[in-house]
């Protein structure tokens, strides 16, 4: 009698394992849904409307999963975008972005407890932690370091916030080590704005930037319009290529954006192509 | 005869145009990167000046190192090629030497002796820029350097059997290592971090915001407390070109730009307060020399100073005023201690 009911009990709570499971593949299934609609909707205003209402379900959804990691990644990937695109006032794009950071550690860390406190623990054990990474990691290590980079930007006010840079860009290498084409590329992109922030007389790495932009272009197969923006407005402002920094931002400007799964980033781009125009002669 | 005459007319022509600013533009290159805090100050104050002159004076910034490091920057100011750089205040110094009184070693205590001491001698420094050739607006904090290393450096023997950098064409830094009896390893800036990184080099001496900015900070774990060296940076415009701009407009200018470095100094401060306070969040472990050792320290960089001062490199007048201010001020702290 005893063993039936242990035995029921176990049911019960494999059951309900199960069932919790299910929900949660449904609601990060939805997640990601929401995710593919926003980033294939070309009407700016419109998408930075609504995306504070979809921020509320994914928060509702990860209070109902608290632990599942691809609905930690999608709640950091959608507050990461928002934050960084569409939020103006300071202080708020702090707040959003410290959540969508939030999402991002709790993911990686509960995807492999050697990525917990990535951000805390000495740069060499860092490096010694992410080599265990495996290709099955690259979503984890991935959102946290796009999302982290926002952060420092949006943090860039703080110095402490600041030192996580080189962490980043470890995090970067080690996803195009595993898989450079992840994300259409995008690994690159990052990287080759990170290489770009100093110049050479600095310890800035040129030739780095270069070929990580040219390699993110190549993979998206010059879809990503994002690309060739922040190739000008990095490496070619940095270097003072004029011509190159025209080029670039003409061709995105007399670009289709509406690409599937890169419409919302080439309508962003494009914006900020027009911009980097008219503040050009200020420049050169 | 005719050709003759059409030569000198060109050459007359050249003078003309060799008296003039082309479009009234400034020049001004920097190493310092584009989007750093510095820049867009800079950037503001040139928009202001534009403004506020009706455009009689434009700023053009090339930032990032794109004109090439300090020297060549220089000698394109001396060809006209431009009309001025911000540049650390050692990389003057070459024309006013007595511009690095400040940076004598481990010579200020702590920033409330750098503020006592800059309140009475800036405008001098500024002044002896001016009468060499290029009008200033005012200093802006590097900071202090401090030594930085993966090892604990507590004595003045730990230091000098480490692999220490120096700046690749820096006298002064030479002469100063050489004190302590390091073999330092001299290195171009950009090649530091991959020094560190390969095992090269294990110590260097930078500022906070520098450590950071620069991702040394990755590669050293222990920061020793001794504030070695004080610098600071500025604006130089020639002032053959400034001189040429009316006194309303060499006024409007000075006003702007001398508040830009003003705002430039200040922020500094915080920022270099901040990111020594980010280094040691990061793990970094604080060492601190005491007694006889902290000492040893001092005494080695009085020896230092003492050479510098014989040599010649920084005249006697210059030290004097320098010291008496900083003895004065020692002096006031100490009765303030008393009193309270």
């Amino acid at each position: 009698m005893l063993l039936f009911k242990r035995l029921a009990c176990l049911m019960a709570l494999v059951l309900l394992s199960a069932c919790s499971s299910l929900i949660a593949n449904q609601t990060s299934q939805l997640a990601d849904n929401i995710s593919i609609a926003i980033y294939n909707n070309g009407d700016i205003e419109s998408v930075g409307q609504a995306i504070p209402t979809f921020l509320v379900l994914i928060d509702s959804m990860i209070e109902g999963s608290p632990e599942s990691t691809s609905l930690l990644r999608a709640g950091a990937q959608l507050n990461d975008a928002y934050a960084g695109s569409f939020v103006e006032q300071e202080s708020r794009k702090k707040l959003i972005s410290d959540k969508a950071l939030g999402y991002a550690r709790k993911s990686a860390c509960f995807e492999r407890s050697g990525f917990c406190d990535l951000d805390s623990i000495p740069f060499t054990e860092f490096e010694s932690r992410l080599k265990a990474a495996g290709a099955g990691d690259i979503p984890a290590i991935y959102t946290l370091a796009v999302t982290w980079l926002n952060w420092i930007q949006i943090h860039s006010d703080d110095w402490s916030a600041v030192t996580g840079l080189a962490r980043v860009e470890r995090l970067l290498d080690r996803v195009v080590e595993l898989d450079d084409a992840y994300d259409n590329g995008m690994a690159h992109l990052y990287l080759g704005g990170i290489a770009a922030l100093l110049p050479p007389a600095l310890g800035g790495k040129p030739e780095v930037s270069r070929e990580h932009f040219e390699k993110a272009i190549e993979i998206s197969e010059g879809k990503n319009l994002m690309a060739k923006v922040v190739y000008a407005q990095m490496y070619a402002r940095m270097m003072f290529d004029e011509d190159l920094h025209q080029t670039l931002l003409q061709d995105v400007l007399g670009a289709d954006p509406d690409v599937p799964n890169f419409v919302l980033m080439n309508h962003l781009a494009q914006r900020q192509a027009a911009e980097l125009m008219a503040s050009a002669p200020d420049y050169f | 005869m005719g050709v003759k005459i059409a030569i000198i007319r060109v050459f007359m022509l050249f003078l003309v145009c060799a008296g003039t600013v082309h479009g009234a533009t400034i020049k001004v290159a920097t190493l310092s990167p584009d989007g750093s805090a510095w820049m867009k100050i800079m950037r503001a104050a040139g928009k202001d000046v534009a403004v506020q002159t009706e455009n009689r004076v434009k700023f053009r910034f090339y930032p990032g190192g794109v004109m090439g490091n300090d020297e060549v920057v220089l000698r394109k100011i001396r060809i006209g090629q431009l009309q001025g750089a911000a540049v650390p205040g050692g990389a003057l110094a070459s024309l006013y030497p007595d511009s690095e009184v400040y940076n004598l070693p481990l010579k200020f205590l702590n920033f409330d002796e750098v503020d006592y001491v800059r309140s009475k001698m800036d405008s001098k420094i500024v002044k002896g820029f001016e009468d060499n050739g290029f009008v200033t607006f005012g200093l802006a904090e590097g900071g202090f350097a401090y030594v930085m290393s993966r090892r604990p450096i507590v004595t003045t023997k730990d230091l000098s059997g480490g692999k220490v950098w120096i700046p690749s064409n820096d006298p002064s830094a030479l002469r100063v290592v050489q004190t302590y009896g390091v073999s330092p390893i001299p290195l171009a800036l950009p090649d530091v971090l991959a020094g560190l990184q390969t095992g090269l080099l294990d110590t260097v001496a930078s500022s906070p915001i520098a450590t950071i900015a620069l991702q040394w900070h990755t590669q050293v774990t222990h920061l020793s407390d001794i504030p070695v060296m004080y610098f600071y940076a500025t604006l130089a415009i020639d002032k053959k070109v400034f001189k040429r701009f009316s006194p309303e407009d060499q006024a409007t200018v000075r006003k702007i730009m001398g508040q830009a470095f003003v705002d430039i100094d200040r922020q500094n401060r915080k920022d270099n307060e901040a990111a020594y306070q980010a280094l040691l969040n990061q793990g970094i472990t604080l060492v601190s020399a005491e007694g006889a050792d902290r000492e040893e320290w001092y005494s080695v960089a009085s020896k230092a100073e003492k050479n510098v001062i014989d040599k010649g490199y920084i005249s006697q007048e210059m030290y004097q005023e320098f010291e008496g201010h900083l003895q004065d001020f020692r002096n006031q702290a100490g009765q303030i201690r008393v009193n309270e």
